[in-house]
């Protein structure tokens, strides 16, 4: 096992910068996922650590080792990838074996491995398959496998899920997180599904055009979220944003948004006729029929009108429009809504995200 | 209505919406280029000719008896079996390595593979020649620098003596053909998914490693597919012997067409060369259908 400390790193392509200036510090033993949009960098980073991207400047560490120089085969890594490149003329048996017999290691060890590994990832009965004869989840484990019998000190996951179907999607993330409890590797995992990020991760790192954007647990980021980005990023449905300008009546201060007067947190820093973006979580939003009576603000918002109820089974999702904006709220309550109906939405002020209108900065 | 009016009158097979029409002019050239002569060379095949007078008669094992029993006959099979086996050996392999070599994004290989096709494009018989003026003891620059080198002396000349004769030949086709095993392996190499090659290189294996464990089981069915194309070609190798050695010295270098050519043009003996020239086929046709069995190549 082994920390990874990843200092002022860069990758350019001819003249396209596509990571800039990157300082990542990854303790040992932790599970962190990489985080972004399509095209943010973060699977150039990853191979980056993996050794199969040059490095054009900046250093990567591997125990406080540099490893610029030091050839993936060396590196002592595992990875899998997202399309599982698995040896399509090998048994699944000689797949996971190969990093084995490449180093002459006992055959009598390398048999006890594969089995150790099969055993853990239900592969006994498909070891002298090929891989065409494999479903994806199946391809997906054999890949895994191929990884854990190395015994790595550190493991890199590509976007490994994005293949398979949903259901899998969910079984799979829970065993690669069991199996990381188990064998407390260092892992890399990069994924652009934020709920696998927030449900497997010990530490977040969400990115965006080549620069990290924000780090920290799951949690810290979703309740914190540093920009507008990152609050739109994180949370599914994602959190509510509205554009709004700051105004005061009676000595209270307001976002309004068109005839929509939102109340603000008494410890709010904003000036009146600052431009903000309002962020609301949909959880934080109390849906009612009537007007609320012990409103937590002087304010009343206006009503918004009920477009679309989806029912989740635990909660249900409302979906309605407030003054041209579309807005979602989540109730564990069983209210039933129809469209066309009129909904009281009051947000929790605790929870209310306000973002710079210019910067997009959280205030 | 509407459809008379379309076919004009026409019978449907003769309409363009029938097949026939449109594989009528490729399957007339196949009948007349490629099965009429070998229903005829057949059929000649059966007659024994007289060529003092100038007559044949049908005698159906007549040709055959003589074909089996013919020394020349075996001895070509051997040439021809050693000359297609080291060509396609050193084309095999030179042609991977040299693959290997121009399988790269880096500027200008672009050009290195588009100049390997340049000796495809010079007529075979041009080719023969070419080495011919090159092997000439007096004044051919591969000859005069096997001489400075000690390597040869001049009262051997590579194609007048029979142990380098067959040697010589081969050189001309490894020349002219290995740029063709160069661009079938070049497009398998092209074609590889590079994820393997990672994981490969993530679990510890060498680029040598890869190669034996990854490239060249991947591109089995591509190199078989490469042998079996050139293979077939070598075994009707005529035209470099026909004029680099014209079969000698000796029958040093008479390969199994040279020798049908030889019966044909020189004895006009055209139902033995018939004969013969079905035999080359037959043992290219039995070859070839054990390799594909052998290497289980699906067309």
């Amino acid at each position: 096992m082994a920390s990874v400390k990843i200092s002022k790193l860069e990758k350019q392509y001819g003249l396209l910068k596509v990571l800039h200036s990157l300082d990542l510090e990854i303790a040992d033993g932790k599970f962190v996922v990489l985080l972004g949009p399509s095209g943010c960098g973060k699977s150039t980073l990853l191979r980056m650590i993996a050794g199969l991207e040059k490095i054009t400047s900046g250093d990567v560490f591997f125990d406080d080792v540099r490893v610029n120089d030091v050839h993936s085969k060396d590196r002592n890594i595992a990875m899998v990838f997202q399309n599982y490149a698995l040896y399509a003329h090998m048994t699944v048996r000689k797949n996971m074996a190969f990093s084995m017999r490449l180093k002459n290691i006992d055959k009598k060890i390398q048999d006890e491995k594969v089995a150790w590994a099969s055993s853990i990832l239900g592969l006994d009965d498909y070891l002298d398959r090929l891989p065409k004869e494999l479903s994806g989840g199946q391809r997906q484990r054999v890949a895994m496998g191929r990884a854990i019998v190395r015994d790595p000190d550190v493991f890199l996951f590509d976007e490994p899920l994005s293949n398979l179907d949903a259901k899998l999607r969910v079984q799979m993330r829970t065993e690669i997180k069991d199996l990381h409890q188990r064998l407390k590797t260092t892992t890399v995992y990069v994924t652009h599904d934020q709920i696998e990020a927030m449900t497997m991760a010990d530490e977040v790192v969400i990115m965006q055009d080549g620069r990290i954007i924000q780090s920290g647990s799951p949690m810290e980021i979703y309740d914190n979220p540093n920009s507008l980005f990152v609050a739109q990023f994180i949370g599914s449905p994602g959190m509510n944003i509205i554009e709004c300008d700051v105004a005061e009546k009676a000595g209270v201060k307001s976002a309004n948004h068109e005839s929509l007067c939102l109340p603000l947190p008494s410890d709010a820093k904003v000036e009146v006729g600052q431009k903000i973006f309002y962020g609301i979580r949909p959880e934080h939003l109390t849906a009612n029929k009537e007007p609320s009576a012990e409103s937590n603000s002087s304010l009343t918002i206006e009503p918004g009108v009920v477009r679309v109820v989806e029912p989740t089974g635990p909660e249900t999702h409302v979906y309605s429009k407030l003054a041209g904006q579309d807005v979602c709220s989540i109730s564990r309550e069983r209210i039933t809504w129809s469209p066309g109906e009129a909904i009281h939405l009051q947000p929790d002020l605790q929870h209310v995200h306000l973002f710079d209108g210019q910067t997009q900065v959280a205030l | 209505m509407a459809a008379q009016a379309k076919s004009g009158g026409l019978p449907r097979w003769l309409t363009s919406e029938h097949p026939l029409p449109w594989l009528f002019p490729v399957t007339s050239l196949l009948i007349v280029f490629g099965l009429y002569p070998v229903l005829y060379s057949l059929w000649l095949s059966f007659y024994k000719r007289n060529p003092a007078t100038r007559t044949e008669k049908f005698l159906p094992s007549f040709n055959w008896n003589k074909l089996i029993g013919d020394d020349r006959v075996w001895d070509a099979v051997q040439v021809t079996f050693t000359y297609a086996v080291i060509a396609l050996s050193i084309q095999l392999v030179l042609g991977m390595l040299i693959a290997l070599l121009l399988d790269s994004d880096r500027k200008g290989f672009g050009v290195f593979r588009a100049l390997m096709t340049l000796p495809l494009v010079v007529p075979p018989a041009v080719t023969g020649m070419m080495f011919l003026l090159m092997y000439d003891s007096s004044f051919g620059v591969i000859s005069n620098s096997l001489y400075a080198l000690n390597l040869l002396s001049p009262d051997k000349p590579i194609l007048g003596t029979g142990s380098t004769a067959l040697w010589g030949v081969i050189v001309a086709d490894v020349w002219q053909w290995t740029p063709f095993m160069v661009l079938i392996m070049l497009a398998g190499l092209r074609a590889l998914p590079r994820e393997p090659f990672e994981a490969a290189s993530i679990d510890g294996a060498s680029s040598i490693q890869s190669f034996f464990f990854l490239t060249l089981p991947m591109m089995s069915k591509i190199i078989a597919l490469a042998v079996l194309v050139r293979g077939i070609d070598l075994f009707r190798i005529f035209d470099y012997v026909k004029v680099m050695t014209d079969s000698g010295p000796g029958t040093a270098t008479e390969t199994l067409t040279a020798y049908a050519g030889t019966v044909y043009f020189k004895s006009a003996n055209f139902s033995y060369a018939s004969t013969v020239a079905l035999a080359t086929l037959i043992l290219v046709l039995v070859v070839s259908t054990v390799f594909i069995k052998i290497f289980k190549i699906r067309f």
